[in-house]
């Protein structure tokens, strides 16, 4: 049968067609819709009047937005590298474990995620609540001077991301897990039979093999706390608000409470080039420690 | 065919007479008010069967819901009544949101410019028009455990606290509670809640006639310095250990009602709380007030809960006369609503003698004479960018962490730079 190349296109044409209009109408026009508006002097809702770069030209000395900048990556800082570590520990300890408690204890740790974002603020509201949280009772019987964890801004960061990895880290070592176990046995076999120690079989054969879960788990975490919202927003409640701005946080503030959609367009812009740059730099060096290895 | 247009007309007439109108409400109400708001809208029902019937849904409070009212008008799928700060009123209008009250609506509803005090109906009115109807004001007031200070001799002959008249007399009132060592804290103070005390402090601005906004710029010449006053007296406060620190608002309401603290300033909205749990036996004999005189005369922060109409819904002249009809009746039955704490904002309410012997509204109602509201800007009213700043100051200056001076420097500086 004689292929007709140009009927194929054009029923693939026709495949990819809904896929497309879809992709463009969610993703491609609103991204480029928030690009005009950083232009705009514009409220929440509807175009406003052309400014120019007046948006971004601002940004510099906002001091909201310094704010923003440096605890969106302090909170990177403490969530990604250290949640990466969290998780492959427990990975290594559960694996060690074997049949039924295997699965329990596997089940437990992932039991956070599983939690809406709500659930979670209530819990470690509840738990390090100044007056009649349980850690502060611990605090008491301890001896220690209460803290009010989540109303001073030393500890606020540090405190949400500490929650986050708590609350997330079950789907990296669901991850990593899966990573274990893609690893063939006669490998440790060999190792053993050549009397290796542990560390050296974790340095030279656990960890090489899973470092494309590793280089996909921090890839992910990366990514998704460069969005931080939800934990620093309920968290920050009757808090103190500004102090606690992360960049998402700024924008929401930005677009819903001051009606500064133009404002808020320009720092989303901000945003997106900074979680593209980050991520592609990201990737070049996993690809580029990948090939050392 | 003009035959046929007219004989189409009076049908669609005849048939929009007959049918009954349903009301889509949506309200904020989520505590004990909301109780008794849902018993309103049952009787309303209950009395206009087959006429009107009233389809309420309660939404969270504060900033989700004007998020939500927002984004509901601008693509039509607004509610046709909705209840609303006459704080937010300023930035709804700004924002186009609301839909005029007009002289013909209020004529229609049977109210006007002399059923309410001249505060009130100045809260909704924006360059001479109305934008929303008052329903109530609703103050913050101080609660007292008569018990702990009966114990410890410092209740009046009629039951007030001592010391109600001046910085030093109330400091004392708190240094003596204190001192009697029967509770944890004098005072129980939402002092981890900058948004709730934003209420507190400008009350205490208030009472030295400061003023947070001056021709569209803050805190210009003294006023600065009298918010640095009022802040000053709350840090004392904390620095004494006469109020709790780091305390949220259900923490607060929590260390009331459990004995822990002896007074506590909050909303007249915590009312019902009060009557409900002493209903069942489980509180002590408990008293509310006007906030005591710190400063140079009595001054008491207030907002109101107003009915508004929100715009693009196109309401047809039955649905608008339905809504009319809701917003008229609640305002002529509100004496029920009294019993959630709000002040009714409707005089003739207000001035029965049902009202007057009512408890403890009688006593707190005279402060209304001494109401003070947000001054009127689009940044200001529950949620908005005003409380945002404040609350980030607030929360380490009455903990003690930051001095006042500075707090002002830095409040200064972000609200002019916003």
């Amino acid at each position: 049968m004689i292929r007709n190349v140009r009927r194929e296109a054009l029923v693939a044409y026709v495949l990819i067609a809904p896929f497309v209009a879809v992709y463009g109408l969610i993703f491609v026009y609103p991204t480029i819709d928030m690009f005009v508006l950083s232009f705009q002097d514009a409220p929440l809702i509807g175009p406003g009047e052309w400014v120019g770069v007046e948006n971004y030209t601002r940004l510099p000395g906002d001091r909201r937005f310094d704010t923003a900048v440096w605890n969106t990556a302090y909170f990177v800082l403490l969530t990604v590298v250290p949640g990466m570590l969290v998780a492959l520990g427990i990975a290594l300890s559960i694996s060690r474990l074997s049949g039924r408690l295997q699965s329990l204890v596997m089940a437990l740790f992932f039991l956070p995620y599983i939690l809406p974002v709500s659930v979670v603020y209530r819990i470690w509201d509840w738990t390090l609540n100044f007056q009649f949280g349980i850690a502060m009772h611990v605090f008491d019987m301890i001896g220690l001077d209460r803290v009010p964890i989540f109303k001073i801004t030393t500890w606020f960061i540090p405190a949400v991301a500490f929650v986050t990895i708590w609350w997330t880290c079950g789907f990296s070592v669901l991850l990593f897990l899966a990573g274990m176990r893609a690893i063939p046995g006669e490998i440790y076999e060999a190792a053993a039979l050549d009397n290796t120690s542990r560390w050296r079989m974790f340095r030279h054969i656990t960890w090489p093999l899973l470092w494309p879960v590793t280089a996909l788990v921090l890839t992910i975490q990366l990514i998704l706390q460069l969005k931080i919202f939800d934990q620093v927003y309920l968290f920050s409640q009757g808090g103190r608000p500004n102090d606690n701005l992360v960049m998402v946080y700024y924008i929401f503030q930005r677009a819903f409470m001051n009606d500064q959609g133009g404002r808020a367009a320009a720092i989303a812009v901000v945003l997106f080039v900074m979680v593209i740059a980050i991520s592609v730099l990201n990737f070049q060096l996993m690809r580029f420690s990948d090939r050392r290895e | 065919m003009n035959k046929f247009a007219g004989m189409a007309l009076g049908a669609m007439m005849a048939s929009g007479a007959q049918a009954q109108e349903t009301v889509v409400w949506w309200d904020f109400l989520g505590g004990g008010d909301g109780i008794r708001m849902k018993q309103m809208i049952s009787d309303f029902n209950a009395q206009h069967e087959g006429k009107i019937a009233i389809d309420a849904t309660t939404l969270d409070w504060g900033l989700p819901f004007y998020t939500k009212v927002q984004t509901s008008v601008a693509v039509g799928e607004a509610p046709d009544i909705m209840t609303y700060h006459a704080s937010r009123i300023p930035l709804a209008v700004k924002q186009g949101l609301l839909e005029e009250i007009t002289p013909e609506d209020w004529s229609a509803m049977g109210l006007g410019k002399d059923d309410y005090a001249p505060s009130i109906w100045d809260a909704v009115s924006i360059e001479g028009k109305q934008y929303a109807v008052p329903l109530d004001t609703h103050p913050i007031v101080l609660y007292y455990n008569k018990d702990v200070l009966e114990a410890a001799g410092l209740l009046t002959e009629d039951g007030k606290p001592k010391g109600l008249d001046s910085r030093e007399a109330f400091t004392a009132t708190l240094q003596a509670i204190k001192d009697a060592g029967s509770v944890k804290f004098p005072l129980g103070s939402v002092t981890a809640d900058g948004n709730f005390m934003f209420r507190t402090i400008y009350s205490l601005m208030g009472q030295q006639d400061g003023e947070l906004m001056t021709d569209g710029e803050f805190l210009v010449g003294d006023n600065a310095g009298k918010l640095e006053n009022a802040l000053g007296v709350l840090q004392e406060w904390t620095r004494e250990g006469l109020q709790s620190t780091y305390t949220d608002y259900p923490a607060t309401v929590a260390l009331f009602t459990s004995g822990e603290a002896a007074m506590m300033i909050n909303g007249v909205w915590e009312v019902p709380t009060m009557t409900d749990l002493q209903k069942d036996g489980k509180l002590f004999e408990w008293g509310a007030v006007e906030l005591p005189v710190i400063f140079d005369h009595p001054a008491t922060y207030s907002d109101s809960h107003a009915f508004a109409i929100p715009t693009g819904s196109d309401l047809s002249a039955e649905k608008r006369a339905a809504v009319l009809e809701v917003i008229g009746w609640i305002s002529h039955n509100s004496l029920y609503w009294a019993t959630a704490g709000h002040i009714p904002a409707y005089k003739a309410v207000t001035d029965s003698d049902d009202y007057k012997a009512m408890e403890p509204n009688a006593t707190y109602s005279s402060l209304t004479a001494n109401m003070i509201y947000d001054p009127k800007t689009p940044l200001a009213g529950i949620a908005g960018p005003i409380f945002d700043v404040m609350s980030t100051y607030f929360v380490p200056t009455l903990n003690g962490e930051m001095e006042p001076a500075k707090a002002v420097e830095e409040i200064t500086y972000e609200l002019n730079d916003m």
